[in-house]
């Protein structure tokens, strides 16, 4: 594999991560809860556009449309229902409750779909290849998506009326609401913009390799990851924490550690030192610990109280 | 499987995932820790003393003692890194930490001598259980039930002690928020460390119990699942209430149990009954937050 090669596919997975922990950390910002059930719901849009595309014979695209639209509303049915009970709750109670959800979801949806791998309906893709790397025309989507979102998040935040009123929102919900600014309302939202960047970034993943019930939580550490690195809260350290992990799960297979065992060539304990595969889901928890460590907020992260 | 026989695992379940629940609830009930990770405590003691019994021929109570050393260390290592974060990166480092212990046991057969005893994703079979000769195949259950009872008293009455020690109260004060034990001067990075040690601990004591019980460890046994049952007994039984934390591990063991037998009266088939009763497991722990913050057997408050 080529150094340009390991280069795209980090900025695919950055891509993918992106979609994913924007989301995370918007509801955490003005919720004030981690919530353990997003990748879950993620992995609701992703069947649902499975039932769209395969059972229903609609267009991907149209499929995944749809689908991340009724996840979005979903995920409302579900604050109201559940999380909007527990508004003054401190944030581990939230947390938990959000645990007892993802369990619950992604259960259901392994009661319904069973617990086999299964494929959209999209044609074979055909690759585009070079001397130096081969990109698939759906990695290239991919990485225009995951752009296309961190602008829209620019600009969603910092040129619109909802923009400035999640802002206010979050720094002082009582003095947002006392300056007229509708909290539910905004909410209400946040739960839809979020969970539905999370269903497009969850049936893309599935898009490019395959679907599965726990999807949901083989991403949830990644996800976080990225999250708590750039900063809980802040969305443009959940892009670079994004960003970071992409490149380092995929650097990190690729560089051969020997040198650093060696101290340079001082030491001679082994030739080649890869980290194995079977420990690339180890290597975003690593980063996680390293990051934590050196700056417990976050590279990104606001300096609060207590 | 007889009646009698059933019962005796179920009692002997119910022990080990009681002093599960034990160390949960020290953590999370009187504490405030999040533990999203509890079962690498469970599976940590089990692979040690699986390693020290089988691979190293040591007598029982030694793999015993040796799992609750290695998993309460371990425990003591993680809140190194946690003790000065907030509770939202306290359950996402424990849940991952967690898979790291569960890819480690994975990955790596060499740590049980590989060969003969394969490990990796085969797992490791024919671990001894103690005393077995001295008993036949059917009175033994009840040899082992009467070890994990004792076990569970024992868990019992040192958490029991401690949270109505001063200890407990500076941890129930900590979990209540970090100003009050900071202005009495408690180092509250060091109080936490200790509740994940002894913690960390106990759970390699349930890992120890019931890798000896059953005779058999693989890496897929310690799925991040098991956590979320201990959760739900946790929560359903009562947070900081020990007798609680005993009866939501009662509850939930018949009722992950009972509903096995489901599948002998309605047409479903064993993956499906799987996950719906993972479903009612969730939702138990939704509806619990919900409606029954206290659970079913409330903390006892002192008022000094």
């Amino acid at each position: 594999m080529t150094v340009t090669q390991v280069v795209i596919n980090s900025i695919v997975r950055a891509s993918e991560l992106t979609l994913l922990s924007l989301g995370l950390t918007i509801v955490y910002d003005i919720l004030k809860f981690a919530n353990f059930a997003h990748t879950e719901f993620a992995v609701v849009g992703v069947y649902l556009a499975l039932f769209l595309n395969v059972t229903l014979g609609l267009h991907i695209i149209l499929a995944a449309i749809i689908a991340s639209f009724v996840t979005g509303g979903f995920s409302i049915l579900i604050d109201r229902a559940v999380f909007k009970k527990m508004r003054s709750s401190s944030g581990i109670i939230i947390m938990v409750t959000s645990l007892g959800l993802a369990i619950a979801l992604r259960n259901t949806i392994r009661a319904i779909w069973g617990a086999d791998a299964q494929n959209y309906a999209v044609p074979l893709q055909t690759p585009i290849i070079t001397e130096y790397f081969r990109i698939t025309p759906l990695q290239i989507w991919i990485i225009v998506i995951g752009l296309s979102a961190m602008f829209a998040f620019h600009l969603l935040l910092h040129h619109t009326k909802l923009g400035k009123a999640m802002r206010a929102t979050s720094d002082n919900p009582e003095l947002a609401q006392a300056s007229g600014i509708a909290t539910e309302k905004i909410i209400t939202r946040v739960w839809f913009i979020a969970i539905t960047f999370a269903s497009i970034g969850g049936i893309l993943i599935g898009l490019e390799t395959y679907i599965l019930p726990y999807m949901g939580f083989a991403i949830i550490v990644p996800v976080f990851c990225a999250t708590i690195m750039g900063g809980i809260g802040n969305p443009y350290g959940a892009m670079i924490g994004a960003l970071v992990l992409g490149f380092a799960e995929n650097f990190g297979l690729y560089i051969n550690f020997e040198k650093i065992i060696n101290l340079g060539g001082i030491l001679n304990f082994s030739k080649e030192l890869f980290i194995p595969t079977g420990y690339k889901p180890a290597i975003s928890f690593i980063i996680l610990i390293l990051v934590l460590l050196i700056r417990p907020r976050g590279i990104l992260g606001k300096k609060k109280e207590g | 499987m007889g009646l009698i026989n059933f019962l005796a695992y179920l009692a002997i379940m119910m022990g080990i995932y009681g002093i599960l629940s034990l160390s949960l609830n020290l953590q999370y009930g009187f504490t405030g820790l999040a533990n999203f990770g509890q079962v690498a405590f469970f599976c940590l003691g089990a692979y040690i003393s699986t390693i020290i019994v089988l691979v190293f021929k040591m007598p029982f109570i030694f793999g015993l003692l040796g799992g609750m050393i290695v998993a309460g260390f371990f425990g003591y290592v993680i809140s190194i890194i946690t003790a000065n974060l907030k509770e939202d990166y306290w359950a996402i480092v424990t849940l991952a930490a967690a898979e790291i212990v569960r890819i480690f046991f994975l990955n790596e057969d060499w740590v049980v001598g590989g060969g003969p005893y394969q490990g990796g994703s085969f797992g490791i079979g024919g671990i001894p259980q103690p005393l077995r000769s001295l008993f036949s195949a059917y009175t033994y259950p009840f040899f082992y039930l009467a070890i994990v009872l004792v076990c569970l008293l024992a868990t019992y009455i040192v958490i029991n002690t401690l949270t109505q020690s001063p200890f407990g109260k500076v941890i129930k004060s900590i979990r209540e928020g970090d100003n009050l034990p900071l202005a009495l001067g408690k180092d509250v990075k060091r109080f936490r460390m200790k509740v994940m040690a002894i913690g960390g601990s106990f759970g390699g004591l349930a890992g120890c119990l019931w890798a000896h019980y059953h005779g058999f460890v693989s890496p897929n046994q310690f799925l991040p699942l098991e956590t979320f049952i201990i959760w739900a007994m946790v929560i359903v039984g009562g947070k900081a209430n020990n007798k609680g934390a005993i009866l939501g591990a009662v509850i939930i063991m018949i009722f992950y149990n009972s509903t096995r037998f489901l599948k002998d009266y309605i047409p479903i088939e064993e993956v499906t009954l799987a996950s719906l009763r993972m479903v009612a497991i969730g939702v138990l722990i939704v509806v619990a937050m919900l409606f029954m913050k206290e659970g079913l057997i409330k903390e006892k408050k002192t008022i000094y």
